[in-house]
């Protein structure tokens, strides 16, 4: 992917390129959707190979451009969609919490990240569908947070049906990645910043809601 | 006058918007988030029932020179659409009786059903009604405990096990697939979508299933009620298709017809060319859906339809049958420069063209130059605007629902034309 300068153009002040990768029927595109246009669709469709969707939010007085691409969850894509992980500032990890093989693969995401994204890429963990009945969940919050934890990254449980979360995802690694950049800028050493601390992920906990069931 | 009126009947003044939504409802609460259709059916046209049945001979010889004119020009009614489907993607030979056809549909049938139930004796929920959207199996063979148990021991076979593990990727997409219409509310009409794609991944293990099958297949499924026909009416749109759904760990196929959208831009367009390449999409990947389900996304439903059916009838080859029964002995007669006029004429406009100036790439489809045609509608903005791949995925994206099927199809044939020129151009004076 072509980079074009993070801060050229007039209608924002920072441009903040986020991923979303996870297994396939977790609920990327609904995230996505619920995100930049506010709404849920019962008619979701399958995405093929690559998509995006912009959404401009404000942080700390500043304009933050955030484009975010949507992929594929078939394996069979990764060769079309780790083409895409090279230009991501930031990676959102998503699992369905009624889907006990979309957790187990994480694993195998993160190690795809780590071999195809820049290194100090910023990460997050999604449990989405967390609206669904409790006797549906295969995901016990606690998992996904022990994991999160593991890897020193924040961890946010979702649902983009009743919009639990998706605002505080979305915005939680946009001002991790702002942080990062305006370090970057002041320090003008690129390498030395330091990013996604064990103890900031034990304070998003508290914050992922426990959600009551509505079907 | 009475046959005009008739037709005007036929075709209805105002009708032709009811009668689309009464061929394929579209769920209430789905209205608002599909493009909206362009098609209409054409007194004069569009090919309707009356001349589709008028073109038989007594005995069945269809008259696909005729046929094609007309789909050419206004694509084909509704209530047809399907049996005129089965020709164009070459199920049948126009030049056979309707005895020859039955007896063709009636073994395909019979093979279909030898394959179902070979499916059915690994995994019992094919062809019962419901399917699955969890694995059945772990990456390595082992049986994963369902509310149903689908497999019993572990998977020893390498093909079954590759296959099994497509099952629960097909019903999740089978569970998305053109969920607006009303026909997919029905779980039975869901499961008759995810049969067929279990089946074909099972018979065509090379490919197995992609996503994006299902967007292919979808449509054959609500066109023809019979479970066998909508599976070889999909399995023969697949023999065009399939090399753009064959993966590998390095690529998948679809990146080869993208090479030559890149050859074809880079000709007939080598400024706009020069500029994608500056935004590092030299590779045209933000095009690699419209041609990977070819333009689902960017057309409603029915229009989706009214596409597909006029790239088939442009890409027509009279020989399609044959090439497809007999791969072996069916001569080649593009190779062959003296095709008479009147022959000619049985070939879709593209396909023709490509005759004429010996032409003969397979990847090079009317897809391509599909693609091709809607840069060129937005080379303007794409030139002085997109300062990033994602302002062209944004151009682009404004084509979606604003796009008329046919002048589409007809604006790819002049970018064909204007590709084939320069090329023999080019040619010529690298040999003289």
């Amino acid at each position: 992917m072509a980079a074009p300068p993070a801060r050229a153009r007039a209608d924002y002040d920072y441009l903040i390129k986020l991923l979303l990768i996870g297994d396939s029927g977790v609920g990327k595109s609904c995230l996505l959707l619920r995100f930049s246009d506010g709404s849920f669709t019962t008619s979701f469709i399958t995405t093929i190979g690559i998509d995006f969707k912009i959404r401009t939010i404000e942080l700390d007085g500043k304009r933050i451009k955030l484009q975010i691409w949507d992929t594929a969850g078939q394996e069979r894509f990764r060769t079309i969609t780790t083409a895409y992980y090279r230009g991501a500032m930031g990676i959102l990890l998503v699992y369905d919490v009624t889907d006990e093989s979309s957790f187990n693969n994480i694993r195998n995401w993160i190690r795809n990240i780590e071999q195809h994204a820049s290194d100090n890429v910023n990460k997050i963990l999604v449990g989405n569908k967390a609206d669904m009945d409790e006797s549906k969940r295969a995901v016990p919050t606690s998992k996904g947070q022990a994991l999160a934890d593991e890897y020193g990254i924040k961890f946010f449980e979702t649902s983009a049906k009743t919009n639990l979360n998706v605002e505080e995802v979305f915005f939680s690694i946009a001002r991790d990645i702002k942080q990062r950049l305006a370090d970057t800028d002041s320090k003008a050493e690129p390498q030395t910043i330091k990013i996604n601390q064990a103890d900031q992920a034990g304070g998003a906990a508290a914050n992922a809601q426990k959600s009551g069931c509505c079907g | 006058m009475v046959g005009l009126a008739a037709i005007a009947e036929l075709f209805g003044g105002n009708a032709g918007t009811e009668e689309l939504e009464a061929f394929y409802p579209i769920r209430p609460d789905c209205l608002a988030d599909i493009p909206k259709t362009r098609f209409r059916p054409r007194v004069g046209k569009t090919l309707s029932a009356r001349r589709w049945h008028a073109a038989f001979s007594e005995d069945g010889h269809l008259d696909i020179e005729k046929v094609l004119r007309r789909i050419q020009r206004g694509g084909i009614h509704p209530s047809i659409k399907g049996f005129v489907w089965e020709f164009l993607l070459g199920c049948f030979d126009p030049n056979s009786t309707f005895d020859d056809r039955n007896q063709l549909r009636e073994q395909r049938r019979e093979r279909y059903a030898m394959w179902k139930t070979e499916c059915q004796n690994m995994v019992p929920v094919i062809g019962s009604g419901k399917y699955i959207t969890r694995p059945i199996i772990t990456d390595d063979g082992q049986p994963i405990e369902g509310e149903d148990c689908h497999v019993t021991s572990a998977v020893s076979d390498k093909k079954v096990a590759h296959w099994m593990l497509f099952l629960h990727q097909i019903g999740l997409d089978v569970f998305r697939t053109d969920r607006a219409l009303a026909f997919y509310e029905d779980e039975a009409n869901q499961a008759k979508l995810w049969d067929i794609l279990a089946i074909y991944s099972w018979v065509d293990d090379d490919i197995g299933y992609v996503q994006g099958m299902n967007d292919i297949c979808s449509p054959m499924v609500i066109l023809l009620e019979n479970e066998a026909d909508a599976f070889w009416c999909f399995e023969h749109a697949m023999r065009r298709l399939r090399e753009n759904f064959r993966c590998s760990t390095s690529s998948i196929g679809v990146q080869s017809q993208l090479g030559i959208l890149s050859q074809v831009i880079k000709t007939v367009d080598p400024k706009l060319h020069q500029h994608l390449e500056d935004l590092d999409g030299g590779e045209y990947l933000f095009a690699f859906r419209m041609l990977m389900v070819l333009f689902r996304r960017e057309f409603s439903f029915v229009d989706a339809l009214y596409l597909w059916e006029v790239m088939w009838a442009m890409e027509y080859n009279p020989n399609i049958f044959s090439l497809y029964e007999q791969p072996d002995a069916a001569l080649d007669s593009n190779s062959t420069q003296t095709l008479h006029a009147k022959e000619l004429k049985r070939y879709g406009k593209f396909q023709r063209k490509n005759l004429q100036n010996g032409h003969t790439d397979k990847n090079c489809a009317l897809s391509v130059f599909l693609v091709a045609s809607v840069l060129e509608t937005k080379n303007r903005q794409i030139l002085k605007d997109a300062k990033g791949l994602d302002d062209v995925v944004t151009i682009l994206g404004e084509i979606t629902g604003n796009l008329d099927a046919k002048k589409a199809c007809q604006n790819a044939l002049k970018i064909q034309d204007k590709y084939l020129k320069k090329v023999r151009l080019y040619f010529y004076q690298k040999n003289s």
